[in-house]
């Protein structure tokens, strides 16, 4: 192992920024707290990104480790103990300078501090809630704080820091119990589940403090939030999405983040990826995740034991939809919020507005793709005053091959279909060099 | 041009006002004042251009006084969503903004009657101020995102944009509460307009504001660091094997960076 003393804030924010990058969560949102006239900061409920990196994922939070010392041996993070990289660690000093700084200057819209286990998960979190304390006290910081509650921290140092950041945030870092065992010798299902049931609870808890005094301090106000690395080991979509809806139902999370798996590390026990991370993947359970959140879907609705993965050439929405034309057309005219969002092509937006306009006189198609419909996907599952746009077949072959046509690009990784071009794939025909 | 105008037997007459908000409230109030008949009157915000036949065009001298009181009466009877929506909407750079909102009050006043106009978005003018108000609302949280401070010498920061829509006054209150006790200014090249906030005062915006070219330039010492921290920390964050330029610009479209930290090469470099 390699260990310098002297390192200069530039180097070290490098090597810890690096470090903390595959955590994907970045939002700021979930909280609304005004300024108080006097202090630094306030937040907003939807959250704000500042920037986005050169991978298109935005930049919401100050995303460090508080360091990358660990002394858990897990088999897909960079950090782990038996990797040869360079250690450093900030000083709660340096954490808050950067934060308060890069905030005045609008870089940030808060800090999201995780930490790689140095001695022991408790010397850990008392770092963190050192750091958080000073940030928040000293400081007075009313921006956005996620923090990580480590499992197998003393609850108490939990509890403390919870008062003091907006959303606390456990990893579950891989979706079965088994896989886990495999890569991450050092960690269980259950000890991580832990501190997630314990934060979930404080902030029932503390949901019935705030209606009998309202200046009580606030325990996570933003809620939980967790992620899980996808396809670095051999779950299927269903059990994924599965896993998510139980963390949504039983653990009250405000979200999960799938994490497309990047190889840093060579190992036996890891995958190779030839094709890069599993990007695709990764953005259907997004969409899907979307779908059970906003939507009004269940899991077992999207895919079941038949069907345990996603289509790669349609999103999920479409592909239940074709699964169950029996409910389609549906008149926008008259059908309930609940059916309309059901619809392919429209969103919750567009679902509320075309409620709100029909009540003071009629739809048309023109005015419903005003109002945000898509309708090169919503046309052949809507009727407006009973008419469909263009005359349709309602079958399923007709409509899936127009709405591939009219489906955004489809990612190369979609494997196997490819665009025919004149030169490559005719030129031999024609004899054309 | 708009058929409503051009079906018109009668002659029109339209009220031409200044860009502010104020001017085209001012211009709502003498057209309505004006007893043309609703039909026959229109307002136009910004110079003449493209005059039309038969038309009569008046030029309006803004009031604030009459600009309040229309405000107040949209904010009454239609209520608070539709004041935001039509106050957006006159913010925008639109040429035939104020012919759009004109339409729209005179069916929330005097054809509906009613709250909640913008939700109706299948009347023309109605959907058009919602999309001008959409999309100067838009383009306000773009620049709550993406708008860079940078400390001067004297301590202000300063920070400067180039927007389409005069996207100044959607801004003011987010900054000042976010930053109660800091000085800073927007400033606004487009428009030539400067929001100045001192502290634990309230913001102000400066109309026709000339700056200091050379004093927004001498940044403070301790910036210059702060500017190259920022940079590493925005290329670290980046995972190499995801990169994907596409979808960096569409969330943050190249026009923006022109002032952004991350994104200013330094001539020190």
């Amino acid at each position: 192992m390699h260990i310098q003393q002297e390192m200069d804030l530039y180097e070290k924010l490098n090597i810890l920024t690096d470090a903390a990058k595959y955590d994907v969560a970045c939002t700021s949102s979930g909280v609304d707290r005004r300024g108080d006239g006097k202090h630094m900061g306030n937040c907003t409920a939807p959250g704000i990104c500042h920037s986005f990196s050169a991978d298109g994922r935005c930049i919401s939070l100050l995303k460090i480790l508080f360091t990358n010392e660990c002394i858990y041996d897990c088999k897909y993070c960079v950090n782990r103990s038996s990797n040869d990289v360079v250690r450093t660690s900030f000083t709660p000093e340096e954490v808050c300078q950067l934060t308060m700084e890069f905030y005045r200057r609008n870089f940030i819209e808060g800090l999201f501090l995780s930490s790689g286990i140095l001695h022991s998960p408790d010397y850990t979190m008392e770092l963190i809630y050192q750091t958080l304390f000073r940030l928040r006290e000293e400081y007075h910081f009313r921006g956005y704080i996620h923090v990580k509650a480590i499992p197998g921290a003393d609850p108490l140092l939990i509890e403390k820091t919870g008062f003091l950041a907006d959303r606390m945030s456990v990893n579950l870092e891989l979706p079965t119990a088994e896989s886990l065992k495999k890569l991450a010798p050092n960690k269980s299902r259950a000890k991580i589940l832990l501190p997630m049931r314990q934060v979930q609870e404080k902030m029932q808890e503390n949901s019935y403090d705030l209606v009998r005094y309202r200046q009580a301090p606030r325990f996570v106000p933003a809620g939980q939030s967790t992620q899980m690395i996808i396809g670095a080991t051999p779950e299927s979509d269903f059990q994924i999405i599965s896993v998510a809806e139980a963390l949504y139902k039983k653990f009250s999370l405000k979200r999960v983040f799938y994490s497309a798996f990047v190889a840093v590390n060579q190992d036996a026990q890891l995958p190779a990826l030839p094709g890069g991370p599993p990007l695709l993947r990764e953005h259907r359970l997004y969409q899907a995740d979307w779908l059970m959140r906003y939507y009004g879907f269940d899991a077992g609705e999207l895919l079941n034991e038949k069907h345990p993965n996603f289509n790669p050439l349609l999103d999920p929405k479409c592909d239940w939809a074709l699964a169950h034309l029996e409910l389609f057309p549906v008149e926008v005219s008259r059908a309930s919020l609940e059916t309309l969002l059901r619809v392919p092509g429209i969103g919750p937006k567009s679902a509320r507005r075309i409620v709100q306009a029909r009540r003071f006189g009629r739809l048309d198609y023109r005015s419903l793709g005003k109002m945000g419909v898509v309708l090169k996907r919503a046309l052949y599952f809507i009727t407006c005053n009973g008419r469909t746009m263009y005359p349709l077949r309602m079958e399923e072959d007709f409509i899936l091959r127009n709405l591939l046509a009219a489906e955004e690009r489809v990612p190369l990784e979609a494997a196997g279909y490819r665009q025919m071009t004149l030169f490559d794939d005719f030129s031999e025909q024609f004899g054309v060099s | 041009m708009r058929s409503t105008i051009e079906e018109q037997e009668e002659e029109c007459t339209v009220f031409v006002c200044e860009e502010s908000v104020d001017g085209i409230l001012t211009a709502v109030y003498d057209a309505w004042a004006s007893k043309l008949g609703l039909m026959n009157v229109s307002v136009q915000a910004g110079e003449y251009q493209n005059r039309r036949l038969f038309t009569r065009y008046r030029s309006v001298e803004t009031d604030h006084e009459k600009a309040a009181s229309v405000a107040s009466t949209i904010r009454r009877r239609m209520g608070m969503e539709d004041y935001q929506v039509l106050y957006q909407a006159a913010l925008s750079g639109d040429a035939h903004r104020g012919e759009d909102i004109f339409r729209t009050i005179v069916l929330g006043l005097a054809v509906w009657k009613r709250k909640n106009i913008t939700r109706s978005l299948q009347e023309p003018s109605v959907l058009r101020v919602f999309e001008l108000s959409r999309t100067v609302g838009n383009e306000a949280h773009r620049y709550r995102m993406f708008v860079r401070f940078r400390e001067l010498e004297n301590g202000v920061m300063c920070s400067e944009i180039e927007p389409e829509n005069q996207v100044l006054p959607l801004l003011g209150d987010h900054f000042s509460d976010r930053f109660p006790m800091v000085d800073f200014m927007i400033y606004d090249r487009t428009h030539r307009q400067c929001l100045v906030h001192r502290a634990q005062k309230p913001w102000v915006i400066l109309m026709e504001a000339d700056i200091d070219e050379e004093l927004i330039r001498r940044y403070s010492e301790k910036e210059q660091e702060y500017a190259r921290l920022w940079k590493g920390f925005v290329k670290s964050i980046a995972i190499q094997e995801r990169t994907n330029p596409r979808c960096q610009m569409n969330f943050m479209p190249k026009k923006f960076w022109k002032y952004m930290t991350e994104h200013i090469q330094e001539e020190a470099e």
